[in-house]
């Protein structure tokens, strides 16, 4: 804990120690102790995926509950906090059902690029200073990269299936994720912008001043608002989950997944939420750094109090909730509506803003210090 | 609305195609009310969702002793009994020629006492009954009522037809102008499963009847 608040507190924030770095520093001297901190990143990342299945799904049966006059899972275990254990069961001994015409080895591959896009995500994310597996310096267009795989996973679910309901489904999620995956990007330019890095931290970094959602000027409020709409369509979320479609397409590209496979899909939504949510808070919530205002060095001390790894947890798990909250409220999308409020809506103003941020940045026209 | 929507014809394919023109004020005023529309609704389910008191879920069948029925909720048919015991039922048949499938059989009796005709068997099939709450809307003395009693599954199927009365005799009305004395005489009381119903005084020993009201047989 001391480690924690030192680094936090003094000009000694910017160590960060990933695992990788302890890795690659132990190459040297003991090949088992870099060996160690391999298998521990692979263990706690494995590790984070199967607890965030597991609590994100319950807190989504849970709130989506409470937001429809509900009570939500309330069975098994007190309050129903095994329910996700006993789906999890019951998706294990289900049988796997492949479709006779379908292609094998794209339906096998399918769900499983879904997750791994999902979950090479993870691995750069800065949950707190000591605790992020790598850093890499080009991390923010790694997750986008990275994160654009999933696309593939649907797509090949969607073709592979030999069903034309899901095909449909595929194809959508495909033009979906890909029309807002611009915009997405464009309100992460105007973060690396002002950040003046691409690494995760070191864009966490750059807000120990204040969080860049109110720190850039209008730009990061406008980027905030472009970031969580393009990613809550990228992750295929009501009210942008026409892919899935249930009335119209029955399941979409999951319609002839059962079981383990299903599983996969469905474990891999719910890492996708987290991931966006993380990334959202670590671009314009400043991530694992406390609420600093520059000059209250007593506030600083007291918001300080907390690690910062509760700070990171929080602010994902207010965006995680603002997901729901969507998801519980609004009614889905049609394909053309889609279609224009990427193109013809959010993707000019992502634009304006990206110029106006631009000219901020390049001519220093602050309002007020930053 | 004072501005006229221009007409436009746009050529899509081979056709001229009407199009309504909209300003840009126009959809942009359309856009933010969209916007607010969309607040509003995240408002309403974040009141549920932080007023627990709103839940309309209920634990059964862990709270049977505190079940909350809705206001209008219908299940089983009763006679409304009043607290001197007698009911309201004039067997005017009414409801009888209200009930859509003939669900109700009112068998009607002269009164060896009043000479008048009372009711002697109120019959209800709940095996046929659709709830319809046609026999309570039709009954002019308010002597009937849709019960709150739901758990009515039986092993056999004779149990779900029955008398609905207690008593046969003349209705409270006419009970309380008579003498305290003559009372007893002019009513004869009814048993559930007695009389023209399938089970007609039958004993079915393992198979229990369906929920026996207090004051009952």
């Amino acid at each position: 804990m001391d480690l924690i608040y030192t680094m936090t507190t003094s000009a000694a924030a910017t160590d960060v120690i990933t695992l990788a770095d302890r890795a690659s520093a132990a190459v040297d001297t003991n090949i088992w102790l870099s060996i160690l901190y391999m298998v521990l990143a692979l263990v706690s990342i494995g590790a984070l995926t199967a607890v965030l299945g597991i609590v994100l799904i319950y807190a989504e049966r849970k709130i989506a509950g409470h937001f429809q006059c509900r009570l939500g899972p309330m069975r098994v275990g007190p309050h129903g906090i095994l329910q996700t254990v006993a789906d999890t069961l019951k998706l294990l001994l289900k049988e796997d059902v492949v479709p006779a015409s379908a292609d094998k080895a794209m339906h096998f591959a399918a769900p499983l690029m879904s997750l791994m896009a999902t979950v090479l995500v993870l691995g750069v994310i800065p949950y707190s200073p000591i605790l992020q597996v790598t850093d890499v310096n080009i991390g923010i267009l790694y997750v986008t990269a990275v994160s654009g795989l999933g696309v593939m996973g649907i797509l090949l679910g969607g073709w592979s299936s030999n069903n034309k309901w899901s095909l449909v489904g595929g194809m959508r999620a495909a033009a979906q994720m890909i029309s807002y995956e611009i915009s997405a990007t464009l309100s992460v330019l105007v973060m690396v912008l002002f950040a003046s890095t691409l690494s995760l931290n070191g864009i966490v970094q750059s807000q120990e001043s204040g969080w860049w959602i109110w720190r850039a000027h209008g730009t990061g409020l406008v980027a905030f608002v472009i970031f969580i709409i393009a990613s809550t369509a990228e992750i295929n979320r009501t009210p942008f989950d026409i892919p899935e479609g249930e009335s119209e397409l029955t399941g979409g590209f999951h319609t002839e997944y059962s079981g383990l496979r299903f599983a996969f899909f469905f474990l891999s939504e719910f890492i996708n939420m987290f991931a966006a949510s993380a990334i959202a808070a670590t671009l314009f919530l400043g991530g694992w750094m406390p609420f600093y205002i520059e000059g209250f060095e007593t506030f600083n001390k007291i918001t300080s109090l907390l690690p910062p790894t509760l700070w990171f947890l929080g602010k994902t798990a207010f965006l995680i909730f603002i997901f729901m909250w969507f998801r519980w409220t609004f009614p889905r999308l049609r394909v053309d509506q889609l279609m224009r409020l990427e193109w013809k809506i959010l993707l000019p103003i992502g634009f304006i803003n990206l110029i106006a941020a631009a000219v901020i940045v390049l001519t220093k026209f602050y309002f007020f210090p930053v | 609305m004072t501005e006229q929507i221009k007409k436009e014809t746009r050529k899509i394919g081979l056709k001229d195609i009407p199009v309504a023109v909209v300003s840009p004020l126009k959809k942009a005023q359309s856009g933010l009310s969209a916007l607010a529309s969309l607040a509003k609704g995240m408002r309403l389910t974040f009141s549920y969702f932080r007023r627990p008191s709103k839940i309309v879920t209920q634990q059964y069948p862990e709270n049977r002793a505190t079940l909350k029925f809705p206001p209008r909720y219908r299940a089983m048919l009763k006679l409304i009994y009043e607290d001197n015991g007698y009911h309201r039922c004039t067997a005017c048949g009414l409801c009888d020629k209200a009930c859509p499938n003939g669900s109700i059989k009112v068998i009607t009796r002269k009164g060896a006492t009043t000479g008048r005709v009372e009711l002697d068997r109120y019959i209800w099939r709940l095996d046929s009954c659709v709830m319809c709450n046609a026999c309570v809307q039709a009954c002019p003395f308010d002597a009937l009522e849709m019960g709150h009693e739901f758990e009515n599954a039986v092993y056999d199927r004779r149990l779900l037809v029955f008398n609905l009365n207690r008593y046969a005799g003349p209705p409270a009305s006419v009970m309380l102008k008579a003498e305290e004395s003559l009372r007893p005489a002019m009513t004869e009381k009814r048993d559930r499963y007695g009389g023209p119903v399938p089970l007609n005084g039958a004993q079915i020993p393992v198979v229990k009847p369906l929920t026996i009201q207090e004051g009952d047989l």
